[in-house]
């Protein structure tokens, strides 16, 4: 009897797992419905969230046959992380997931991604649909002929400036490097030793996307067509970095070394304790909520008079490979409804994100909005003075490389040429197995 | 005959779940990484895809890679730096609120509570803290004379020592618990023969306090050990391993070769190396203390 018992117990023990399994597995595909599983990073402070499950439910509204399951699952690393860690253990990715546009190299070799072509082509307009989008958006998603990402939720890297400041100490808008330091040194205000006001802040705790406007505005991305090939020690991004420095160090308007302030920023700048700041557009929104004086945002200024530069950011739509055909069909319908001009102005309105597809700023809700939110504008003309956003082979490799040696120069541990011979020596050495 | 056989059968039955349980989550995985750690595997990069045999070249790579040098430096100014402080810690903390006074609970609540919050609430206030200019805690310092660097994230010199502020005051508190245990588990006896005796609370403290807790202080240094090797929650959101890779510790290096590098076969040589290092202190430890039981009865 006792023996009996036992056996009954071990076996329980052993049906659970299976019964755990089988119960998580039961709910899809159920009715002729289609479901299908986006991964969504939550990374700025806007509902994001909130925002989604609106556009889901109308989604599904419309598309009664198919279910949409949305995954928030922290920033983008952390996507990218739940992606990876599902494909590796053998389980079934999501049909559909917003990773960052530059993961592009890393997520087509290690096979993880389906190219978008077929479904595109099948697609009555599917040249007015891609000429749509802001090329600056479309950079990071063609490889090898292919286009494997569609933009979403696309950022830029901005000056926002106190307009009232600014006009109060009769300085013009900044239009070059020299400007821009002379009037971050007049509107930095220090009673005794401590400073009150910082005239600029410019966050470099993750550098390289803040930095690389200075290396465009010095006359040399850190990266070009080639996806196995970086500049970092072109003359222009040691020039970039001496720049940077000399904010702290000549004109004594920043704080000196890595500045760890990329959460804390937008919050100095609206409260009116620094005049100047450099950081995403996806901060427009809470800063526009929070400033109690006139906001300006434009491109930074480049080293030449009346030049400028910035880069693009963000997230774009990837469809994953390893998801039954038809959910990858449903997956494609969610990217077309998701980017339609209506929908992108709207998600650019609530969020502070560019909306991705330039009709999107005919619509009349966008331009009525443009009319009370000129900056919203602003942001997107700051497009137009981008270049590339650093995305290689080996990417993940290549930035920590570049990070470590830029903060090296940024901390004065090294001279900024030294710190980029260093960095260029050991990306090429992390980029070769590529050429 | 057959009782006796099922009775000799049941405690396999009995530890069968858990040795499964074990057998999954432990066994097979650590197998599986020291086979991949003989293996050149990128996923990023197309023709690396596949594992090759490379035997032990992923850990020559990583002893000859000055980063892996500076993590292994950092790994230890970090475990070194925690672990003893907190213990000690937990133990004045024990003594303070071991004691039947009115308002200790909310003593108790107050130490005890950072070990309740998730470590990524707990960082994320710290960077609050610790925000240059108007962070609380440089406004602290300054009223106790503190004239550094304020930038404690961002400066080469402080990144890792906030990374540790924040593990310790964390963790402090926790192990505090085990310590009060213990404490109120304590004869009172003996206490009073003591105080008859003329011993001072210095003499009564290392002299009968502190060997009759020894084997919880074993425990709480182990614990504290295994923790401050595991917890890195706090890495990714007050320093992402920098400035420079200063802050970086093995748990992050290795997450970072994993799945920002992609590189299967270095990070399972890293997992072998960690689950080397822990396994050389449990063992050592627990022979040591058996030793010492030995050595006492």
């Amino acid at each position: 009897m006792k023996r009996l018992w036992t056996i009954l117990l071990a076996c329980a023990l052993l049906a659970t797992p299976a019964v755990l399994f089988a119960s998580g597995q039961s709910e899809s595909a159920s009715g002729g419905q289609t479901t299908i599983e986006v991964y969504y990073p939550v990374a700025v402070d806007a509902p994001i969230a909130k925002i989604l499950d609106g556009y889901i439910q109308e989604f599904e509204q419309a598309n009664p046959n198919i279910a949409v399951k949305p995954v928030y699952s922290g920033g983008y690393a952390d996507v990218k992380t739940a992606v990876q860690t599902t494909i590796q253990g053998g389980g079934t990715p999501p049909a559909l997931a917003v990773m960052l546009a530059t993961d592009l190299y890393d997520l087509v070799n290690a096979d993880y991604i389906l190219p978008m072509d077929s479904f595109l082509d099948k697609l009555p307009n599917k040249d007015t649909y891609l000429k749509d989008f802001f090329p600056a958006f479309l950079e990071n998603s063609r490889y090898n002929g292919k286009l494997w990402s569609i933009p979403f939720q696309r950022s830029a890297v901005v000056l926002y400036y106190n307009r009232d400041l600014l006009a109060q100490n009769n300085i013009a808008v900044p239009d070059s490097w020299n400007s821009l330091g002379k009037a971050a040194a007049a509107l930095t205000e220090r009673s005794g030793n401590k400073v009150t006001r910082w005239g600029i802040e410019w966050p470099s705790d993750w550098p390289y996307w803040l930095f690389q406007p200075l290396a465009i505005g010095a006359g040399h991305n850190i990266v070009g067509d080639d996806p196995t090939k970086v500049y970092f020690d072109d003359p222009s991004v040691i020039d970039a970095i001496k720049y940077y420095n000399s904010l702290s160090g000549t004109y004594k308007a920043t704080p000196p070394g890595v500045q760890a302030t990329w959460g804390a920023v937008p919050n100095n700048f609206s409260s009116g304790n620094t005049a100047m700041i450099v950081h995403s557009t996806g901060s427009l929104t809470g800063i526009l909520s929070q400033a109690k004086f006139n906001v300006g945002v434009m491109a930074i200024p480049g080293k030449k008079t009346g030049t400028y530069a910035s880069v693009p950011g963000g997230g774009n739509l990837y469809m994953l490979k390893g998801v039954p055909e038809i959910q990858q069909q449903a997956a494609f319908k969610f990217i077309q409804f998701l980017t339609e001009p209506a929908r992108a102005a709207d998600f650019s309105i609530q969020t502070g994100y560019i909306a991705a597809r330039k009709s999107s700023y005919d619509t009349d809700v966008m331009k009525s909005y443009i009319q009370k939110v000129p900056q919203a504008a602003s942001a997107r003309d700051a497009l137009q003075y981008a270049g590339k956003e650093l995305a290689v082979q080996n990417l993940g490799e290549v930035r920590t490389i570049f990070h470590k040696y830029l903060q090296a120069a940024f901390n004065r541990e090294m001279s900024a040429g030294e710190a980029m011979a260093q960095a260029q020596k050991e990306a090429d050495k992390a980029l070769e197995p590529f050429r | 005959m057959k009782t006796a056989k099922g009775e000799r059968l049941l405690p396999y039955f009995l530890i069968f779940p858990t040795f499964l349980f074990v057998a999954i989550f432990t066994v097979y995985p650590t197998l599986r990484a020291t086979v991949q750690s003989l293996f050149r595997q990128r996923l990023n990069i197309a023709k690396f895809r596949e594992p090759t045999f490379i035997g032990l070249a992923n850990y020559v790579d990583l002893f000859k890679d000055p980063q892996f040098i500076t993590v292994l430096t950092n790994t230890l100014i970090y475990v070194i730096g925690v672990v003893p402080i907190s213990v000690v810690t937990a133990f004045l903390f024990a003594q303070i609120v071991n004691r039947k006074l009115k308002g200790i609970g909310v003593v108790r609540l107050a130490l005890f509570h950072p070990s309740i919050l998730p470590l990524v609430s707990a960082a994320t206030i710290w960077m609050f803290l610790f925000t240059p200019d108007y962070g609380l805690f440089n406004t602290a310092l300054k009223l106790f004379g503190y004239h550094g660097p304020e930038n404690w994230t961002a400066n080469p010199r402080l990144a890792l020592v906030a990374v540790m502020l924040v593990a310790y005051w964390k963790n402090a508190g926790f192990y505090m618990i085990f310590y009060l245990a213990g404490l109120q588990n304590l004869p009172a006896g003996v206490y009073e023969a003591a105080r008859m005796e003329g011993a001072g609370p210095i003499r009564i403290a290392f002299s009968i306090t502190l060997p009759l807790l020894r084997r919880t202080t074993l425990f709480v240094s182990t614990i504290a050990f295994i923790t401050a090797f595991q917890a890195v929650d706090h890495v990714f959101v007050l320093t992402s391993g920098g400035p420079s890779g200063k802050s970086s510790i093995l748990l992050y290096y290795l997450w970072e070769q994993r799945f920002v590098n992609l590189d299967v076969g270095r990070s399972s040589a890293l997992t072998v190396i960690l689950i080397a290092i822990l396994l050389a202190f449990t063992v050592s430890n627990f022979v040591l203390s058996e030793q010492k039981e030995a050595g006492d009865d």
